[in-house]
């Protein structure tokens, strides 16, 4: 009773210590936020809040902000941003509430202990791990997801919706979760790759009262929560901006890529190069190329579904289209679910290393090319590259540790012992 | 018999009225205007009229038939062309000529209003009118496309007079080339289209040495349907020509054109300064240059005059002071206007040559500053002054100020502002702000910006369009600006010199008539245009497709390699399981060929 409490209390310590942290960035520093807004690394074309302020000022005038190239993003932001009263303070609130709401399903996800012991599986070494609260803290306070919040990219939006989609199923609640997939689906395509793990981790994590058994028959009502609701949402744009128009221009640009503004994914340099009778088709690879891990993992790590969920966000924020730091960001709020299996990654000081290279190297090469003129498009390319592999290394990393608890559990002689695969 | 009788007395029908004829529908008229700062003015105008209904029969005598096949194939009602190059000085040259109805932004501009049932049908008129254009006037115009056409809303009207039927399905579209290089190719087919083809006539001094050598100059050609008063509608083509050029650079000679510095003696020095001594020397303003003839300026005299052209209208004016002499050639006779500042020159139908010299005024050496101002006719202060530039660094994001001030002591002025911008300029609207120097913001009860009809850009389909009407109180100065984004394109989307930078169009500016009445029922009291801007993208490296392609593709196969190779593979520990050592891969190989190698000896041997 005491501990729970005491418990209770440390997280609105830290929801506080997290809101006055980003509340006092946003006031005492005015031009913070303007200046983070404009970062590459922050905001991308369908994600960037000055696009969303042009398209609400469009919006508010009855100009169609979809017959322009400026705004790609979900039509029911425009709504909720012109109801929101337009002192900047209420933008900022706005944002460092869903970045606590993002928190708080983290906390829940991480104090499920679903990381350790899942339906299927129990790892021999879940005992070693980090509270919820180590864990939010670990999101609030990583400077990646301040520099988003700060910098305001409506991606955080999408992270609450994934984590809470996540929480609500490792809670057992598959219709919110379902809800919770479909708008991170609505506002940025790519989650909607998730449904075949979340699927696998509502079944696995039914409440047994009231459990639907055969796993067809689980899956097919989730799918059709989600068309369901996804139907909705795309209804309800449609009656508010009175055309079908919207869907090229939110999910037709993530699609075909054709604003090619940097950012610190792998695509807008390869398409910029590309030579344009292979556009096409090297679109396609990479569309391919991004979801062929899901039936991959998903099968694979058939007993462990939040470690796929996880893996998948890591994949993601390597290669789609428009990635930013809030992706990351995402990701790596999600691997501290796994300190258990920390011990048997292999590279983790190079990973480490890397990260830390490309994030200051990255903002300095940007540098160089655009204002200074003494470097050339290939120095942020570059810079991008090696985030790329260094992203990919640690979702590598993380896969053998968790296939080798998986091992163990077979072989537990071979615990700390030299291993090779064949 | 019969026909031959009629046929001649058609024939005497037509040689009786020819030169009536003639003598209403075309007329030729050179203005100069010496501008202060040593600069010339020259305001070359060719009209020809023909009837509607003759046009309509193809029967062209002064419209020139080239044209107007593609008028009529295109189905233009009306057509503005124009043709541009440099940068009209207004503080120092004051007001435009013909109030900047005939001056167009750097680069080629075209507007037409173009009979259409359609949008897609007037687009493909467009098309049409275009690419017949471009090669008749051996520019790009062919080049203008979806991107860089827009359809203005408040910014243009037709100067014709159109039946009110008739404007019903009627198109107005508006296309511009920055980035054109006007130069003598387009000369050329503009001076054919006049009925003296510049062999005779004012149109003999057009040479593109000195066209495009001026400081500033517009090539315009209007062709609109006029109606008089209780007359037949008649389609009016008028062709014009400005050109601001430099009197100093102007009499350089020919044959040794290159600058050198002037022996001390010919310098012309401020003797009214302290310093003023044998070896120091302030120049003289250089309104003390004001002396010149026509064969100087442009290089030849004038070859007579145009046989076609109306006789009552002088083929010669110049706007100086009465009181300054002028020597002109035996044959041609002065005429001075009762506005004291101009006079005109008629020439007898036989001169051979005209020449016309304007000397220095004798008294200027003496006394200096006083009388150089009588040398030339103070210019006139135009209703607004305009500059665009951008502002920001670097080649991610910028913004476009322009600077509108309103020289008039006690009027508002009222006007149109209007810019078509490329696609890859991404322009955010919610930052549009204008503010009176000195000023916080626009107040609320009058508002600077009246009106704005925005249209914006869809990648590689169109470009913006934005037209602010706007209205500046009398004697202040307006900032008006707004933020945009520079975007990256594809590497085959640059031109061959991606670092010069990517034009941006002049933008235009109508200023609105403050009391339209009967007399004045012109739409636009006066029209200017700022100079066209440079924007500079950020480049991909252009030379190394291949090695991107590779790159990005082996970070993809790295990824995708060891995530597929830690799923598909089986962990043992590190001394279970086959060997992989060389003698292993040796024996396996051994083992499976090894029999057939055999049987390969044996067959041999």
């Amino acid at each position: 009773m005491d501990g729970g409490k005491v418990t209770l209390g440390r997280t609105a310590g830290l929801y506080l210590g997290a809101a006055v942290l980003r509340l006092a960035l946003f006031t005492l520093f005015p031009g913070l936020a303007d200046l983070l807004t404009g970062r590459v690394e922050i905001s991308t074309p369908v994600t960037s809040f000055k696009r969303l302020q042009e398209g609400l000022f469009l919006y508010d005038h009855n100009v169609s902000p979809y017959d322009g190239g400026v705004y790609h993003q979900a039509p029911l932001f425009l709504p909720l941003f012109s109801l929101l009263p337009s002192l900047p303070i209420f933008t900022y609130l706005l944002y460092i509430a869903v970045d606590i709401l993002s928190a708080g399903a983290l906390l829940k996800i991480a104090d499920s202990g679903e990381a350790g012991s899942s339906a299927l599986f129990t790892s021999p070494r879940r005992e070693k791990r980090w509270s919820g609260f180590v864990i939010a803290a670990v999101f609030l306070f990583n400077p990646f997801t301040i520099a988003t919040c700060i910098g305001r990219s409506t991606s955080v939006f999408t992270t609450c919706a994934i984590l809470h989609a996540i929480s609500r199923a490792v809670a057992g609640a598959p219709f919110s979760a379902m809800v919770a997939l479909s708008f991170a689906a609505y506002l940025s395509m790519y989650p909607l790759l998730l449904l075949p793990p979340l699927l696998l981790l509502c079944y696995d994590r039914q409440l047994p009262e009231r459990a639907i058994k055969p796993g067809m028959r689980s899956a097919a009502t989730n799918i059709l929560v989600v068309v369901g609701v996804l139907a909705a949402l795309f209804q309800m744009s449609y009656l508010m901006t009175g055309s079908w128009e919207f869907l090229p221009s939110t999910y037709g640009v993530q699609l075909t890529l054709s604003d090619l503004t940097p950012n610190i994914g792998l695509w807008w340099y390869f398409f910029i190069e590309m030579f344009d009778s292979f556009r096409s088709f090297f679109l396609a690879v990479f569309w391919l190329h991004l979801s062929c891990y899901v039936g991959g993992l998903t099968i694979r790590l058939r007993r462990q579904p939040l470690v796929v969920l996880t893996l998948l966000l890591g994949i993601f924020s390597i290669f789609k289209p428009y990635p930013s730091i809030s992706d990351a960001s995402l990701f790596l709020a999600m691997v501290p679910l796994y300190r258990h299996v920390f011990p048997l990654m292999r590279y983790t000081f190079v990973i480490a290393a890397v990260i830390m290279y490309t994030t200051f190297l990255g903002p300095a090469f940007y540098h160089l090319w655009i204002y200074a003129g003494s470097g050339n498009a290939n120095f942020f390319y570059a810079i991008t590259l090696v985030w790329g592999l260094g992203q990919s290394l640690l979702v590598c990393d993380l896969t053998f540790a968790v296939l080798r608890d998986e091992w163990e559990v077979e072989r537990p002689e071979m615990a700390g012992k030299d291993i090779r695969q064949i | 018999m019969r026909q031959l009788l009629s046929l001649l007395l058609l024939s005497l029908v037509a040689l009786f009225f020819a030169p009536r004829a003639s003598a209403a529908d075309y007329h030729e008229q050179l203005v100069l205007r010496p501008l202060p700062l040593s600069a010339l003015l020259a305001s070359f105008n060719f009209r020809s009229n023909t009837t509607l209904s003759a046009f309509e029969a193809h029967n062209f005598r002064f419209f020139p038939r080239s044209l107007g096949q593609i008028l009529q194939h295109a189905g233009t009602r009306e057509l503005h062309l124009r043709f541009s190059l440099g940068r009209w000085d207004a503080e120092s040259w004051g007001a435009r000529p013909w109030d900047g109805a005939r001056e167009g932004g750097t680069g080629v501009e075209l507007w037409a209003w173009l009979e259409a049932d359609t949008d897609e049908e007037a687009d493909r008129k467009w098309r049409t009118l275009t690419n017949a254009l471009s090669g008749l006037f051996c520019a790009s115009l062919n080049f203008i496309d979806g991107t860089r056409t827009t359809r203005p809303v408040m910014s243009f009207q037709p100067e014709g007079n159109h039946p009110n039927s008739a404007m019903t399905n009627v198109h107005l579209l508006y296309g511009v080339l920055p980035h054109e290089v006007v130069c003598t190719e387009n000369l050329t087919p503009f001076l054919k289209l006049l009925p003296c083809k510049g062999k005779a006539g004012i149109a003999t001094l057009l040479d593109g040495h000195k066209l495009f050598d001026a400081s500033w100059q517009s090539m315009a050609i209007d062709v609109r349907p006029v109606c008089p008063p209780g007359g037949e509608c008649v389609l009016e083509m008028e062709q014009t020509i400005d050109m601001v050029l430099d009197i100093e650079r102007s009499k350089r000679p020919r044959g040794n054109p290159i600058p050198r510095p002037p022996p001390a003696h010919e310098l012309k020095c401020d003797t009214a300064k302290p310093y003023h001594s044998g070896d120091t020397c302030f120049p003289a303003d250089y309104n003390a240059n004001q002396d010149w003839s026509l064969s100087q300026i442009f290089g030849k005299t004038m070859k007579g005059t145009c046989p076609l052209t109306d006789p009552n209208v002088p083929p010669v004016c110049l706007q100086v002071p009465n009181s300054r002499g002028v020597y002109i050639t035996e044959g041609a006779t002065e005429k001075k206007n009762l506005d004291l500042v101009s006079r005109c020159y008629e020439i007898a139908p036989d001169t051979p040559e005209f020449e016309m010299v304007l000397p220095r005024p004798e008294s200027s050496e003496e006394s200096g500053q006083a009388v150089a101002v009588q040398e030339v006719v103070k210019p006139e202060t135009p209703l607004l002054y305009a500059e665009r530039s951008f502002t920001g660094h670097g080649q991610e994001h910028g913004g476009v100020q322009t600077i509108l001030r309103n020289p008039s002591p006690d009027t508002k002025v009222e006007f149109i502002y209007m810019e078509t911008l490329p696609w890859f300029m991404r322009i955010y609207l919610h930052t549009i702000e204008a503010r009176i120097e000195g000023q916080a913001g626009s107040s609320k009860q009058d508002p600077l910006i009246q009106e704005v009809y925005y249209r914006p850009a869809v990648d590689r389909a169109r470009g913006t369009q934005l037209e602010v009407r706007m209205r500046i109180p009398p004697a202040s100065t307006v900032f008006l600006t707004y933020d945009f984004e520079k975007s990256i394109l594809r590497y085959t989307e640059y031109p061959p010199d991606a670092n010069r930078g990517f034009d941006v169009a002049a933008a235009v500016i109508t200023i609105l008539n403050p009391n339209p009445n009967a007399t004045s029922p012109r739409f636009a009291a006066y029209n200017l245009r700022t100079t066209s801007l440079l924007c500079s993208l950020p480049t991909p490296d252009f030379s190394m497709p291949y090695n991107v392609i590779i790159f990005t593709s082996t970070a993809i196969a790295l990824a995708f390699g060891g995530m597929f190779n830690i799923i598909v593979r089986r962990f043992v520990a590190a001394d279970e399981g086959p060997e992989m050592t060389l003698t292993a891969i040796k024996e396996r190989l051994r083992k499976r060929f090894g029999g057939l190698l055999q049987k390969y000896r044996g067959k041999g041997g």
